[in-house]
């Protein structure tokens, strides 16, 4: 494994991202990533505050185009996000704390699926939707939290 | 003519104690008068002078850089001056969230309640008693002239207390978890108000079309929650570690598509046209207009946030 994240690091993307001395390297990798987090995080948060009661005028069949900005934060996220994981793979490829992110990530695009199949793709009206659907809100929530504090520290480790 | 940083802080200088003054004037006279039109207007104009309070905090910061080398200048005064301008600048924002507040219930309810109000007015008088001082003891520090006891102004030290600039600082770098913490609530914010404002105004570009603007308009209050969260953590670090910023193009761009940004909050509750926008319905060209340069100045806050520390010399 890590024969392999030492070649990553070592490719030419890799080590334009790590060390090209322009603002289009690394910052802008950097930022287009925080893009894509208030993107499908953002929406992600709007859709379970809804879920949990939180504005109940609102009505929760329209809210699927939320699905469309989250999908579009997770594929820039998950393009950026693999360009700064090869930037400095040899150290994140060994960090727990890096696993752990990736770890709660897979947890917050899992209960997006699962919250899109439960309330927005089955038969039924959405407003009378499973009755588990406020956990799966709640579970992504702190997913996406969990995430969000993970990385961050990555920059402290 | 150059503007220097300095420059803008005198320019800017009086705007929380004449604009606190002029709201508290016609929240009075509104109660008086027993008129909304006028509680409204007042609510709007604290809001309006909580926003533009920030940069005159930040750049008093920046202007004590320049001037606390200086012959005849106090450090002690300007010290002083800092910890009561912190105070009044806490009150002065507590006081602008909470007019907000009164105007988005105001909305769903016809009409603010008196509990909110009562507190707005509470909140402001308080602001300008301590926004009065700010700006006393702010007159001081160039204005020899107007010194009544001289040797007091002199021996002024130090603030002491937990509520000071240094203080506060010293919490942020002291503690080595303070900063990350700090750091990891400011991008939940970022998430909470960035989201929130997305799905409000991309309804009004017209997505969404089946949500009316009102049934959106509770979700506000959690925007504003974001915003709160960025504000305290944001200030943190910039009292901890004001020299990345002060200096710093980057932090005077996000600073500059702050104030748009919030501004914009003031426009989705005030104005009543969105408010009647029902299901279905499409907003008009220039609320679109408006919801598009919010959703721009956004990405201009978190672009200018981001690169705080590869345009500028933040870390």
């Amino acid at each position: 494994m890590m024969a392999l994240y030492e070649w990553l690091e070592a490719t030419s993307l890799s080590t334009w991202v790590r060390e090209g001395e322009t603002i289009w390297a690394f910052p802008t990798v950097l930022t287009l990533h925080t893009f894509g987090l208030g993107l499908l995080v953002g929406a992600s948060a709007v859709m379970d505050l809804r879920l949990l009661g939180i504005g109940r005028r609102m009505p929760i069949a329209p809210l699927r185009s939320l699905f469309s900005l989250m999908w579009g934060g997770f594929w820039l996220n998950l393009v950026t996000g693999t360009m700064l994981f090869a930037a400095d793979a040899t150290k994140r490829g060994t960090s727990g704390l890096f696993l752990a992110k990736l770890l709660f990530v897979a947890l917050g695009v899992a209960t997006m699926v699962l919250i899109k199949r439960s309330v927005f793709d089955a038969p039924a009206d959405p407003e009378t939707a499973a009755p588990n659907v406020k956990l799966q809100a709640f579970l992504s929530l702190i997913a996406w939290v969990a995430a969000i504090v993970a990385g961050r520290l990555l920059a402290y480790v | 003519m150059g503007l220097t940083i300095p420059h803008l802080h005198l320019l800017l200088n009086h705007v929380p104690t004449v604009g606190t003054v002029i709201g508290v004037g016609l929240l009075l006279l509104a109660l008086v008068r027993r008129n909304d039109h006028l509680t409204r207007a007042s609510l709007e104009v604290l809001f309006a002078v909580a926003l533009l309070t920030l940069p005159v905090y930040l750049t008093g910061v920046a202007a004590e850089e320049r001037i606390e080398g200086l012959a005849g200048v106090s450090a002690g005064a300007i010290e002083t001056h800092e910890t009561a301008a912190l105070l009044a600048f806490i009150w002065m924002q507590i006081t602008g969230l909470v007019a907000w507040l009164a105007l988005w219930q105001g909305r769903r309810l016809a009409r603010p309640t008196s509990a909110s109000v009562g507190a707005v007015l509470l909140l402001s008088v308080v602001t300008l008693a301590l926004m009065g001082r700010a700006a006393t003891i702010g007159g001081e520090i160039r204005h020899p002239e107007i010194v009544v006891n001289p040797d007091l102004a002199t021996a002024v030290g130090a603030p002491t207390g937990w509520l000071t600039p240094d203080a506060i600082g010293g919490f942020v770098t002291d503690f080595p978890w303070v900063w990350p913490a700090a750091e990891s609530l400011h991008f939940l914010g970022l998430c909470l108000v960035f989201g929130v404002l997305l799905a409000v105004n991309l309804r009004i570009l017209g997505a969404m079309k089946a949500l009316s603007f009102a049934s959106l308009h509770r979700l506000l209050p959690w925007g504003i929650l974001g915003f709160s969260l960025n504000l305290i953590t944001g200030m943190l670090f910039f009292i901890a570690a004001a020299n990345q910023y002060t200096q710093n193009v980057a932090f005077f761009w996000k600073v500059l598509f702050l104030g748009l940004a919030g501004t914009h909050f003031l426009y989705l509750t005030v104005f009543d046209k969105m408010w009647s926008l029902n299901p279905g319905e499409e907003a008009g060209p220039l609320d679109k207009v408006v919801a598009a340069s919010a959703i721009g100045a956004w990405i201009g806050v978190i672009y200018w946030g981001r690169m705080l520390p590869f345009i500028g010399n933040a870390f």
